[in-house]
Formats: C-alpha cells, structure tokens, sequence
C-alpha cells in the first residue's frame, strides 16, 4: 500500500472529525493527503540533454580559454598545461584570470564590505548609498563612475553585494571573448513540437518526431557544463535551487491512469528540500508555499496511461542557486510527465524561455563562475539572441523568449498553502 | 591563563567520600542486569542534571564542552544505576577537563561583572574578601549547602595564593571553582543524617526535592527553606512541593523521569540503515524522543491527564521534521498537537516513532524486541535474556522467498520449543505492532504481503496497535509498575519486602486519584519515608577494591 492511499484513509477520516476537538482540514490546510490530489516537490529542474544522438564534434571554449587562446605563444606558455598541450593548467587558472581581468579592464568593488567571491576592492560610494537597500541600475552605474568604470558602465553581481564590470555585466564591450564560442548543429534534440510547424531550424526528438522546437539547445549546447548538467545521470545526482524548490499539485483526479481534465497548480516552496539518506529528495515532508503571485500558475491538462500533459501555461520557476537569483520565465509552456505509482515524478518543461530570465542566469554567474566552469558571456549572450525564436516584441520587431526543453523530478510532498485560507 | 588553570582540590574529601561506598560498579555495562540495588548515601549526578545544573546556576551560554562518565542502568533505570556508580580515573579527567572549562567562561571578560562581582580594591587589596565572597556564594549553589567558615575561608586564601602564583587574580578563583566543580559533593548528591539519624538533614531533602521534581539543583528559596529548616515540617515540606510543581520547571522533571523509565536517552544513540529507512536521521530520532516527552507533558500536566490515557492517546506533539515519518502534512512551523483522527492507526505511546524505532533492528522491525521492552519496561517483568548459541538465521533472512513476513519468519524460529518458552511472553505483543516499520512508519504489506496484526496479549484476542493500547490502559499492571517505576527512581534504589507497604499505597492512592501523575510525585515527595537516611551497606572487597583504584586518581 502506497503512502498515498493509506493517508488518503487518514483524510478521509479527518473529513469526519470535526467535532471533539482539533479539525484537521482547516482553511489552510495542506493538500498532499487528499483523494484526488497528488502532489510534488521537484529537486531538480535541468536543461533536457540531446543524449547520444546529438553530440558536439567541439565544445564551446569558455571565456577563460578564449582569452588563452588569443595569448602569444610564449605568454601561452607560462599557463599551458605541459600534460595537454593547448590546454590550460589547472592551477594556473587563477593567475590567468587576474592576467585576463587585468587585459580586459574587468573591476569588481564590494558595496557592502566584506570580500564576496574572493579578494575584493571596497567600493567608493555615494554619499546617500544606504547599505540596507539593494541600489537601482542606475544607481550601479553611479558607483561604476566613482570607482573608475567607463561611462555608463557598472552592474550589480554577486548576489548584489558587488558593482561589476566584465564581459558578463557588458558581454557587447567583449565580442572578442565569444570567439571560441560554438553552438549545436546536430539533427537531434529533445523538446517538443511547440508551434505546430515542421521548419527547417527544427530538431527531429530523441524518437525521430519531427518539428522539436528547442531553440536553446541550439544556441548552448555545445557548452560543456550545461550538457553535462542536463545528462540525467548527474542530474539526478543534485539538487537545483533546493532552497526554493518548485511544487506541482494534480488536482480533480478521478482515474489516476487515465483523466481528460485535470487541473495542475504549479507553486513556489517556501521551504528547502531535504535529503533523505540516500541522498534523493525526502519524500512527504510538507512545503509552504511562496505567496507571490508571481510564482504561482493553473492550468487544466490530462492524464492518459499515466502521463500528464498540460495546456500552455505561462510559469515563473524559483531558481536560486548559490548566488544566483534569476527565476526561470517559461512562456507558452507545457508540463508532460510520468506519474510514478511509488510517488515519484519524472517529466519535462517544454516552452519558449525568456532571453531576459535565462541572460539574468548567466550574468549573474559573475565572470568567475564563467571562468570556472568555462562559459563564454558574450558567446551565450550572442547565440541566444541570434536563434531566440519565440513571443516576437511588436515594437522591436525582435524575438523575446528562446524555445526550450527542460527535464525535471520529485517526490511526493505535502503543499501548504496559506493563501487559500 | 584560566582555561589552563588546574582544579583545587580537597583529597581529604575525596578520602572521606570513597568511605561513603560509591563505587565498585563504574566499569558494568549500560545495560547490565544486577543484583538489586539498595539504598545509597550518595548518587552521581547523571548527564543531564549535570548539564541543567549548571545551565540554572551559570546561565545556558556557558558551554559544558566535554564527555561524561556513561550513566549505568540499574535494573533498568539509570536513576538506580546512580547510587551505585563512581568516578572512573579516565572518568574523572573528563570532569576535570569539563570544569575548567566552565570555570574558565565564568570568569572570562563576558561573564566575570556577573558571576563574580567583585575584584581586588583598596578596601580588598589582594582580594581576599571577594573571594570568600565567590567561594560562599558558589559553595552554596554547588554543594546544596553552605560552606563552613573555615572552609570557605580556606577557599579564598587558596583562591589568592593561586592568583599571586598564576599572576592572575581571576585565574585563581577559576581555579578555586574548577575545584569545587570537582568535588564529590557537587559531583554527587550525598545525603547527610539529620539531628535524628533517623532522616535528612534539610539541605538533603533540598536536593532530592529538586532532583526529583525538577531534575536539577535547588533553587534559592529551596535552600532558603531547607536553611530556616521549613522543610523538616509536613506543612513547610508540602508548600515548597506545591511551589515545585506548580513552576514551569515540572515539566523538567517529568521529562527526566520518563526519559529514564522509557528509555529515550538510547535514542541519542540509535542509528537506522539509511538505505531501508531514509527517511529516518539522527534529527528525525532526536524529534521522535522531544514527540514522545511533549505528548507525555501535554496530557500528565498541561491537562492534569490519567496516566493510562498516554496508552490510548491520539493527541501526539508533532513538528514539520516528523512529517515524513508520520506521512503526515505539516502546516505549521515549531511544535504543536497534533490530534489523530478516530480510526487511524496511530493510537498512544506504543505507536509512535520513538518507541517503535527504538525497540527496532537497524533494518527491520522486531516483534520480540518489542514485546520484550514493554513487558520489561511498561509492566516491570523480567525476560530472560537468549541463550548465547541460539541460531537466529531465519529470523534475520528477510529476502526468504517463503517466509516473506516477520510473522512467518518468527514462527519458524519457534518451532524451537526451547526459544519458544520465552518468545511465547513477547513476539504476540510485537506481532500486533507489525504495521510500523523498523524507523516507525506505517505499512500494510511486507515483501508483498498484507501483515497480519491479529494476535494476543496475555490470553486476550487483540488486532493492531490502538486495540494493544487500550489493553494496556486497562492493565491495572501497567499502573502499578509506574508506581514501582517512580518510587524506585525518586528513591534510587530497588524496592525490598519492606518496602511493599508503601508501594501499595502508593499504588492505590495514584488510582484513587484518577492515576495522575503530579499527584504522585507529590505522594513520594511528602512521605516522610522519602527521607529516610540511608544505612550504608556494607562493603564488598570487590568495592573496596574499587575504592582504591578510584582513589589511585587522586
């Protein structure tokens, strides 16, 4: 007997117990136990890889390597690996680095003391900053100015504790650093047919259908640790923005195998996501859920053989990770997911993902985490603009979101959510 | 440098106390059956009233850093196991090495203004006014009563000389208070014969009062009434009980009784197969053990409940951390009662997460176990303990394609008539507590099968938990074994033929009084009986022996 139907007796019960003291199913009350419900905590939320049918001949160079590259030979020397000609040492990455920020003019100040991210220059500041209030753009720009930064330059980074300048705040000044920079040409890739046409830009999916629009893969993924963060053998391994995990919540089930309509919720947790001693996702512990109304989403769907599809649904996704803070912004999304019996569940995100939402992602890496993980800015900022395919600006003439594909999963989970009260 | 500081110690005390008889037993097992144990001048302090103690008289940020002496059980209650245990060597460098630590933070720049006081001055150049001062007002809250003049003056002139030699004014009272956190009489609680013989002196009755009621020191008005002699009337002795139990502090008491009686503290120790039960932890069983003591003080005293109720109850402390074990949704933050609805499964203390883990293996459940602690531990019988060369493959094969439950497993082991003499007495019990699992989770199914909790308490048909629960609330045993229970730990001693008088008034007095708790804690603590002094039994050479090594520390 699943967890599920035997606290579907539990609720049942409480339904009844209203009299005699406590009543269990109060306005607020949790849902998660109730019949015709189900209910998730995602632990992961990940770029869906191509997997084998859609290698990369090269990887995209990161900045970093972009830079080492351009090195003459005998500045290359002195950061070359002796083991891998071409490649460089691992414990000269540092030092490349600050010969790297030194070239390029990158400044970082911190406006809040400390050092965050390392050895930092405190900032000059004006004298109305206020240490308690995350300063505007604009107000970047203002200490960018007192602190030497060319004009108009000057970005908040590292979890707004610093004013920056590299090629992650301004990648346009570094065009240069995107020239290593190479995207997926490959026939194959995982998504779904999201505008009901068959182009030629389109991918065939991992099962040969045609008219998989997943423009993003094309754009990066070529980059190594986004396709090595999206194989599901290391995805399932971590935990993404376990602090502020993603809910879903099935509602209105009749046939947990086969419904028509169904109504899904998607949620923004409150609370972490714990592991349990095998280190996956702890199932049944209960989430509050975030009362911005921002995070929150409905849409109908259906359930057929055990899978769940949903209409398109705009979603805003928590994705707070270290320090990055840029939730995810998916339009035109469709939820498509397998409803394990043991209480498990294992789906995809299919929708066209705003180029402002996902630039925020990387800009928000910091030059360093580019550094260290071997992503190229200005290189990532250039391919998504130039394959985003999707929510075109009327004004601008110009696309807004790239099409996306997204794999995710979770466990069972109790969701609370005060605002219904 | 006062946290380098060595202790001042008084070998004569500690001469004078290994005459007193505690010792002999240091190095028995934890769980060590022993002969019985009768009555003792002195008791060690366990762990935890070490720890209180020093919380109420220090405050609870100075930090006890160190590893204590393992409290030993005695025939099942550690409160027993104190009148028989001493300081091991290796035990008293622990101790040692905890009190300059706390004596360090007392009378570091942090604390010094409040613990201390004082300081050297025109009026007291060398400061030795204000450690007189020091020495009195600490020798007092330590050892439960004053010092003599001349001791604490012998304190002080210590304190100083110490100061003068470390060049440190506050590294020899550091020294001084290290010393009387080493002392036998802080160490244990020694009871000291009244004007009579007969009975306590009062700062004696002071400390079992307050160990008994609140599981820590006396607190000023305690000793106060033990100075002025108030508790040596049956009118002063009853107030100050009434005060007691009444104060916020009786729930600490309670909490240390059922710690012991249910033997929670070896939860702190209890460890899961991560892989069979993940969602089991050391902060889940930590939780488990605060449900179990939260749920017993909400019905005994926020409720002034029947102690039976807590067999039967469906109103548990819970918090979010329980949720997954429980499978339960948690809308709230911190802890709350939780009430089950009528029907569930889970229904009194047998059913929750504490108790069943805890008579658990590390990978599955154990109806013997089980069935065995609440026979020993909730009705006071005695199991024998298995044979040494019993063959419990069977039992232990849990991928038996055939046997597939612990049910048939175990009766196949029964098929042993020599295993099933005993396994008769215990499996029954913790066959009906089948539907939870080795961490405590509910199941209906094991390897695919439905569990059977069908079975039989004692002659009587019962199916599953709750219906055990209520048998048990109806048990006049179960009740009559609290009563042992607490009698033997507020007096830290088993229970001799003489004794059986008042155990059975005990005994009908808690019934007559609807089987409430406070009650009878305030039965014990005003019967005169409750401060008798204790005859020193005699020694053995073994406990000489003991004595000796114990002294060989000194």
């Amino acid at each position: 007997m699943s967890g599920l139907s035997a606290n579907k007796g539990l609720w049942a019960g409480a339904a009844a117990v209203v009299a005699g003291g406590l009543v269990l199913i109060a306005a607020d009350a949790p849902t998660g136990g109730d019949p015709g419900v189900r209910t998730f905590v995602l632990s992961n939320i990940y770029i869906a890889s191509s997997g084998d049918g859609g290698t990369c001949p090269v990887m995209a160079d990161g900045g970093i390597e972009t830079y080492f590259k351009m090195l003459p030979p005998a500045e290359q020397a002195k950061y070359a690996d002796p083991a891998h000609p071409g490649q460089i040492e691992q414990a000269k990455r540092g030092p490349l680095e600050q010969a790297m920020n030194e070239h390029f003019g990158f400044r970082r100040v911190a406006i809040k003391g400390g050092n965050p991210g390392g050895k930092q220059v405190q900032a000059k500041l004006p004298p109305d900053f206020r240490a308690d209030v995350t300063p505007t753009p604009e107000q970047a720009i203002e200490i960018g100015a007192l602190n030497g930064f060319p004009k108009g330059r000057g970005r908040l980074a590292f979890s707004n504790l610093t004013v920056a300048y590299s090629a992650c705040t301004n990648p346009e000044d570094f065009p240069a650093l995107g020239k290593g920079f190479v995207t997926y040409d490959g026939p194959v890739s995982a998504g779904m047919n999201l505008d009901g046409k068959a182009g030629k830009e389109d991918f065939k999916g991992p099962d040969g259908t045609p008219g998989v629009d997943n423009q993003l893969w094309r754009a990066v993924g070529c980059v190594k640790p986004f396709r090595e963060y999206g194989e599901p053998k290391i995805a399932h391994k971590i935990f993404i923005s376990a602090r502020a995990p993603t809910l879903i919540e099935i509602r209105d089930i009749g046939d947990p195998r086969n419904d028509p309509d169904v109504t899904v919720n998607v949620y923004a947790g409150a609370d972490p996501v714990v592991r349990d001693g095998r280190g996956e996702a702890l199932a049944s512990s209960s989430f509050t859920v975030d009362p911005d109304p921002t995070l929150r989403a409905s849409v109908k769907g259906r359930i057929e053989n055990g899978v769940l599809t949903t209409d398109p649904v705009d979603l805003k996704l928590n994705y707070k990770e270290q320090i990055v803070d840029a939730p995810r912004v998916f339009r035109g999304a469709r939820i498509r997911a397998v409803l394990g019996d043991d209480g498990r569940i294992e789906g995809s995100i299919f929708g066209y993902y705003t180029l402002a939402s996902y630039w925020s992602s990387i800009e928000q890496m910091t030059q360093n985490g580019a550094n260290l993980t071997g992503v190229s800015c200005p290189g990532v900022k250039a391919a998504i603009e130039r394959y985003a395919d999707g929510y075109r600006d009327p004004r601008t003439g110009k696309f807004t979101a790239i099409s996306s594909a997204y794999n995710f999963f979770g466990v069972r989970a109790y969701i609370v959510d005060k605002a219904k009260s | 440098m006062t946290g380098t500081t060595r202790p001042l110690r008084s070998p004569l005390l500690w001469s004078a106390f290994a005459l007193l008889g505690a010792c002999g037993l240091a190095a028995a097992r934890a769980d060590e059956p022993t002969a019985p144990i009768g009555p003792s001048q002195v008791r060690r302090l366990s762990e935890a009233q070490y720890r209180n103690t020093i919380a109420d008289l220090f405050g609870p940020d100075i930090k006890v850093v160190g590893r204590f002496e393992p409290d030993m059980r005695g025939n099942g209650l550690l409160a027993v196991g104190s009148s028989a245990v001493s300081v091991s060597p290796s035990g008293f460098d622990q101790y040692e090495e905890i009190a300059r630590g706390i004596a360090a933070q007392v009378t570091d720049k942090e604390h010094r203004a409040a613990q201390v006081g004082c300081e050297p001055g025109p009026a007291d150049p060398k400061g030795l006014a204000c450690a007189r001062r020091f020495a009195e007002k600490f020798g007092l809250q330590l050892f439960r009563r004053p010092l003599a003049s001349a001791e604490a003056a012998a304190w002080a002139q210590r304190a100083v000389q110490s100061g003068e030699a470390l060049g440190n004014y506050d590294a020899g009272l550091a020294a001084v208070l290290a010393g009387m956190l080493t002392d036998p009489r802080f160490l244990f609680r020694i009871d000291m014969p009244g004007r009579d013989r007969v009975a306590i002196d009062g700062y004696s009755r002071a400390a079992r009062l307050s160990y008994l009621l609140w599981d820590t020191t006396p607190d000023a008005e305690l000793l106060e009434a033990a100075r002025a002699g108030r508790l040596d009337s049956p009118e002063g002795l009853s107030a100050q009980v009434d005060r007691m139990i009444a104060s916020a502090r009786f729930a600490g008491g309670v909490r240390a009784f059922f710690t012991d009686f249910l033997r929670l503290d070896e939860i702190e120790t209890l460890s899961k197969d991560a892989l069979i039960f993940p969602a089991f932890s050391s902060s889940v069983a930590n939780a488990t053990r605060e449900q179990t003591l939260r749920t017993i003080t909400d019905l005994l005293i926020d409720h002034d409940g029947d102690y039976r109720d807590l067999f039967t109850t469906r109103r548990f402390a819970m918090t979010k951390a329980l949720g997954p074990i429980y499978d339960i949704p948690i809308a709230r933050d911190g802890w709350y009662m939780h009430e089950f609805p009528q029907g569930d499964p889970r229904a009194g203390l047998l059913t929750q997460a504490s108790l069943l883990a805890l008579h658990s293996h590390p990978g599955r459940t154990s109806p013997t176990l089980r069935g065995k602690a609440l026979r020993e531990v909730l009705l006071c019988e005695t199991i024998p303990t298995p044979p040494a060369n019993v063959n419990f493959a069977v039992v232990q094969d849990v991928n038996n394609p055939t046997l597939k439950t612990t049910r048939a497993r175990l009766q196949a082991h029964l098929d042993d008539e020599e295993c099933a003499s005993c396994h008769r007495r215990t499996d029954p019990i913790g066959l009906g507590l089948e539907q939870f699992d080795g961490a405590g989770q509910f199941r209906t199914r094991e390897n695919g099968e439905t569990i059977d909790i069908r079975s039989q308490f004692d002659k009587v048909d019962f199916d599953g938990a709750a219906a055990l629960g209520r048998l048990l609330h109806d048990d006049e045993a179960a009740s009559t074994c609290l009563v042992k229970s607490v009698w033997r730990y507020a007096n830290g001693r088993d229970a001799g033929d003489a004794d059986t008088p008042s155990l059975e008034a005990l005994t009908k007095h808690f019934a007559g009084d609807g089987h409430r708790f406070p009650a009878l804690l305030r039965s014990i603590a005003t019967d005169p009986a409750f401060y008798a002094f204790p005859a020193t039994p005699r020694r053995s050479p073994r406990q000489v022996a003991a004595s000796r090594i114990t002294e060989s520390s000194r």
